[in-house]
């Protein structure tokens, strides 16, 4: 497939204007500005593109839940949080074709009527956050953006804004809250940020990736987009390959494709003649699919039949020397350092878990171990919780429990009993420090 | 207005009412402990999830509104059993389950729900070390809030309290996930003016106050209905008491006035009234002083009232409307005196209502509008000096402490000229020359009526019996007009004395003392202690 989001990628000074426009750069947004708003959100509801942020909601549809009436600003927010373990898809496209997201967010902000556009981008994508600043710079030079976008009366602002480094800033309540300069908690849903968004606004919050793909629909056609794939699972797909195979790395495929060709053409196998044991299909919150599911289509719609997501497309890989205790235990580790601490399940469970896992790579594991994970993972998921963090570290966990129980079970046979605590349980039996010594 | 089903009772809400709420209507108890009613809804604790009819997930009852024809469960569903037990469990996972030295025992929400999710059990599966937070254990936040995180259930309310009602903002969450704890910012005090609100809030044990902690056992306290001395913003309170001590205020729900918030100042009056007056003190021209027995005190008192040609009496817009009222008949209308109500400004209070508006003190009084429903004459601190200047051979004083100016060098002086009677809750330096002293009971022992900033007459009970000696202002007063001869105000009771004045005064026509508590409203705080 002749590539779309990646075009730019190995071109000689790909990331300048210059370059862009040499390649037809911002002919979208010029068509998108001669339609008009409600036929720009029509070609993108026909194209079927769903949302490449990780839930995979219709683009297009989301659009239409902002209200039409409402009086007073809106906002397009383009999520560039990028935090996922094992997502580095979105920093490939700043990376090479920054103008690219920027003519995403322009159609995107048209079509909904927003005036003000945010790039929420993780504080550790420095680099990216400056390519950007530079790409907007000249965006407004040309007249690309301002008050005039290419001299149609419309006007849209953009503005770059780094994130201080939490995972939980990706999801996108809690995004709006850091945009707002306040602790990044998550917001109960409803309302959902298409009615109040950004500073009590209708915000419309959408992935770098699915912004990036609007361009194409609407010089190529959603017809044309909506060829690619199948039907309800459209359009080219970019999957960050990370793990044991031989060329790791972000390719941009078709949905759809098999989880087979992606590792074993595409990325040339596993490394080192080994055999395959395991893949995450769609980031670290993917539930996990084992070697023999391999032939699962990498699509939303086929990966969640087989039981998990394709999320984000990071496809982390897993050749059989891979410990499965310590990768459930690895994984703990990341979703309870990120938990922002407002629900009692994830806040609770998922320093539970890190602190079972360890027990068990330690070699102290219990008979009814593997039993109580199910348990935290179970009450900590499907609606326990305020946002799918909760599910994020439930669902693989559990997964790899059901999936590789026998592991858990050898380890915990070979088990020795836990020392005695050093730390005791109970507060007051210990010293007291700071107060009434 | 929604009509919806909750554990098979029907109930009609009003529109936008929270299944919470609603369940508390047909009288179910849903568990929750982020929820407050007058803070912001968060949803994060978790314990109230509810089986709603046709929705696959539970669903949170605090941030779901009431709806027409829901059907919803919540005892009755073993699924939400099925997941409170688990969030209880989760609760208790890093909770330091020291509920023996825990002085939030017993009126603790994490021990009440975990004895009805849990079967009393207080149980979790967790065998791994407990976190702890090292110095944070016996932390003093600010004057007033200690606080032990170990205990912390992260429900927020603190934080919110904070923020939506005092507005200072001072309490935040430090670091994040599992090791977050409250800390103000900076390590600055929390010297919030509300600050031990933080501590009413607080579900559990975390934050307790440094007045309180550790003297009494919650279990053994008796509550009695009262209005806060401290202001003319008239808070509603309980007074908590045992065995005729007073140990604490707590905010009684009221959502005019003070919702379920007291400010610091106001919370922390409840010592005062451990002082009631001294015994009856006759001081004779050489010096010597005697107790003598009630009954010849009262006759004496009564002789030197109507012997005295000139009298001035000096009331205060501390005393109930009842005691105001027997005041100005017996005292002016009777024996013909001078009377005047001084009042003071003080310092300024405020408070926020309900709904979410801040209420402003005029003056340092809980009553001065009954002085002025009553007619009498207010005075300010240079009213109060001229009328002191005036020549009189008898002064009464009815509560030295009605103006700060009464205990200055001045005042002093002026009233050491001819006699003077007073009242007194306090030994008081007017005491130190008074022909005569008596000895008044405090609030915890009275009972009447006072009239708040915003003109609304509320009512406080007694919470025990007044020690040897020292009697309620308005028994003296009865006492007294009984000796005079004048029956009609000779009654038995605050009621009888309300009533006479009902039936006699214009302005407070047509109140009716049973419907003046304001203890008619149900208070959260009796159901889940919330206030
Ligand atoms: C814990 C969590 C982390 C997330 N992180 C990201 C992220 O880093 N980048 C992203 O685009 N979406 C992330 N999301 C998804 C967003 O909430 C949101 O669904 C997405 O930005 C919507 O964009 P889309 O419709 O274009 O997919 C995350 C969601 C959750 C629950
Ligand atoms: S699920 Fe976890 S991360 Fe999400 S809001 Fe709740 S505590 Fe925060
Ligand atoms: S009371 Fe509903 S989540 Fe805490």
């Amino acid at each position: 497939m002749e590539p779309t989001l990646l075009k730019a990628r190995g071109l000689e000074g790909s990331r300048t204007l210059a370059s862009y426009l040499s390649r037809g750069g911002y002919e979208g947004l010029r068509r998108a500005l001669a339609l008009g708003p409600q036929e720009v959100t029509k070609s993108v509801i026909d194209s079927e593109l769903r949302g490449r942020g990780g839930a995979g909601f219709p683009t297009g549809r989301k659009w239409t839940f902002v209200p039409k009436d409402h009086p007073g600003p809106r906002y397009l927010v383009c999520n560039a949080d990028e935090s996922e373990p094992g997502t580095f898809k979105d920093r490939e496209i700043i990376e090479h074709d920054p103008h690219l997201v920027i003519e995403g967010i322009a159609i995107a902000s048209f079509a909904i009527g927003a005036h003000t556009a945010y790039i929420y981008i993780r504080g550790e994508f420095v680099r990216w956050a400056n390519l950007l600043e530079q790409a907007l710079g000249e965006a407004r030079r040309e007249k690309i953006l301002g008050a005039d976008v290419l001299g149609s009366g419309y006007s849209l602002d953009i503005w770059v804004h780094r994130g201080a480094g939490a995972y939980i800033c990706g999801e996108e309540t809690s995004l709006l809250e850091s945009l707002e300069g306040k602790r990044g908690f998550p917001r109960l849903k409803p309302p959902f940020p298409a009615v109040v968004g950004a500073f009590g606004k209708p915000t419309v919050v959408n992935n770098v990736e699915t912004l990036a793909c609007l361009p194409s629909i609407l010089t190529r056609g959603p017809a044309w987009f909506a060829s690619i794939g199948r039907p309800r699972n459209t359009g080219p797909k970019l999957f960050s390959v990370s793990g044991h195979v031989v060329r790791p790395g972000v390719y941009e495929l078709p949905l759809g494709v098999t989880f087979r060709e992606i590792i074993f053409e595409h990325c040339g196998g596993i490394r080192a003649g080994r055999k395959l044991k395991a893949f995450f299909p769609g980031g670290s919150s993917a539930p996990v699919l084992t070697a023999a599911e391999v032939d699962t289509k990498a699509d939303f719609d086929a990966c969640a039949e087989a039981g998990t997501m394709l999320g984000s497309g990071g496809v982390i890989v897993l050749d059989e020397t891979v410990d499965m205790v310590e990768a459930a235990a690895n994984l703990a580790h990341f979703y309870a350092h990120e938990s922002c601490g407002q629900c009692t399940p994830c806040r609770e469970g998922s320093d539970w878990l890190v602190d079972i896992l360890h027990r068990i790579l330690a070699g102290h594991g219990r008979a009814e171990d593997p039993d109580t994970i199910l348990r935290i993972c179970r009450f900590a998921s499907q609606g326990m919780t305020i946002c799918p963090l909760g599910d994020a570290f439930s669902l693989p966990i559990s997964s790899i429990v059901s999936k590789f129980r026998d592991e858990f079970e050898r380890r915990i046979a070979a088990a020795t009993p836990a020392p005695p605590r050093k730390h005791p349980v109970l507060p007051w039996a210990g010293p007291r420090p700071g107060f009434g010594r | 207005m929604p009509k919806l089903t909750i554990d098979g009772r029907e109930v009609e809400v009003a529109q936008g009412t929270n299944l919470i709420e609603a369940a508390r209507l047909a009288g179910i108890a849903i568990p929750y402990f982020c929820y407050h009613p007058y803070l912001s809804v968060v949803g994060q604790c978790r314990i109230c999830l509810v089986e709603i009819e046709g929705q696959p997930r539970l669903a949170i009852a605090c941030a779901t509104p009431a709806a027409d024809g829901m059907v919803v469960r919540s005892q009755t569903s073993s699924r939400v059993r099925e997941a409170r037990e688990a969030v209880m469990e989760f609760l208790l996972a890093n909770h330091p389950l020291d509920c023996p030295v825990c002085d939030q025992a017993g009126e603790c929400l994490l021990q009440d729900h975990s004895m009805d999710e849990q079967g009393g059990q207080f149980s979790t599966h967790m065998v791994e070390t407990r976190r702890t937070f090292p110095g944070l254990e016996r932390r003093l936040l600010g004057p007033h809030v200690v606080q032990n995180q170990n205990r912390c259930i992260h429900c927020s309310r603190c934080i919110r309290f904070t923020q939506e009602i005092s507005e200072t903002s001072q309490l935040t969450y430090v670091s994040r996930g599992n090791h977050a704890y409250i800390d103000t910012f900076d390590g600055r005090p929390f010297d919030d003016p509300f600050s031990a609100c933080a501590a009413d809030v607080c579900p559990v044990g975390a934050l307790t106050l440094r007045e309180f902690r550790f003297r009494k056992r919650a279990w053994k306290l008796r509550s009695t209905p009262s209005i806060c001395p401290g202001c003319s913003i008239g808070c509603n309170l309980w007074i908590d008491h045992h065995e005729r001590i007073v140990y604490r205020f707590t905010p009684r729900e009221n959502p005019k006035i003070n919702a379920t918030w007291l400010c610091d100042y106001g919370r922390f009056l409840a010592e005062s009234l451990n002082a009631h007056g001294p015994a009856p003190t006759f001081r004779d021209e050489d010096g010597s002083s005697s107790s003598p027995p009630l009954e010849e005190t009262v006759r004496a008192l009564a002789l030197e009232l109507k012997a005295a040609r000139t009298l001035r009496v000096v009331a205060s817009a501390n005393l109930s409307n009842e005691e105001l009222f027997l005041a100005r008949e017996i005292f002016a209308g009777y024996l013909h005196g001078e009377l005047v109500t001084p009042v003071w400004p003080g310092e300024p209070r405020r408070m926020k209502n309900g709904h979410g508006v801040w209420l402003a003190s005029s003056d340092a009084h809980p009553n001065a509008n009954g002085a002025r429903r009553l007619g009498l004459d207010i005075v300010d601190e240079s009213g109060l000096a001229r009328f002191l200047y005036g020549a009189a051979d008898l002064t009464v004083l009815l509560d030295p402490l009605a103006h700060p100016y009464l205990a200055g060098e001045e005042a002093l002086q002026l009233l050491r000229v001819g006699h003077t009677l007073v009242f007194s809750q306090r030994q008081h330096a007017v005491c130190e020359f008074a022909r005569w002293t008596m000895g008044v009971a405090s609030l915890a022992c009275n009972e009447g009526t006072f009239t708040s900033g915003a003109d609304q007459v509320q009512r406080f009970q007694a919470a025990f019996a007044p020690p040897r000696g020292a009697l309620p202002l308005w028994q003296w007063f009865t006492l007294l007009a009984r000796e005079l001869g004048l029956a009609r105000l000779a009654v038995a009771t605050p009621r009888d004395v309300f009533q006479l004045m009902v039936s006699q005064e214009r302005s407070f026509a047509g109140l009716a003392w049973e419907e003046l508590g304001g203890f008619d409203t149900d208070s959260y705080r009796e159901h889940q202690h919330v206030g």
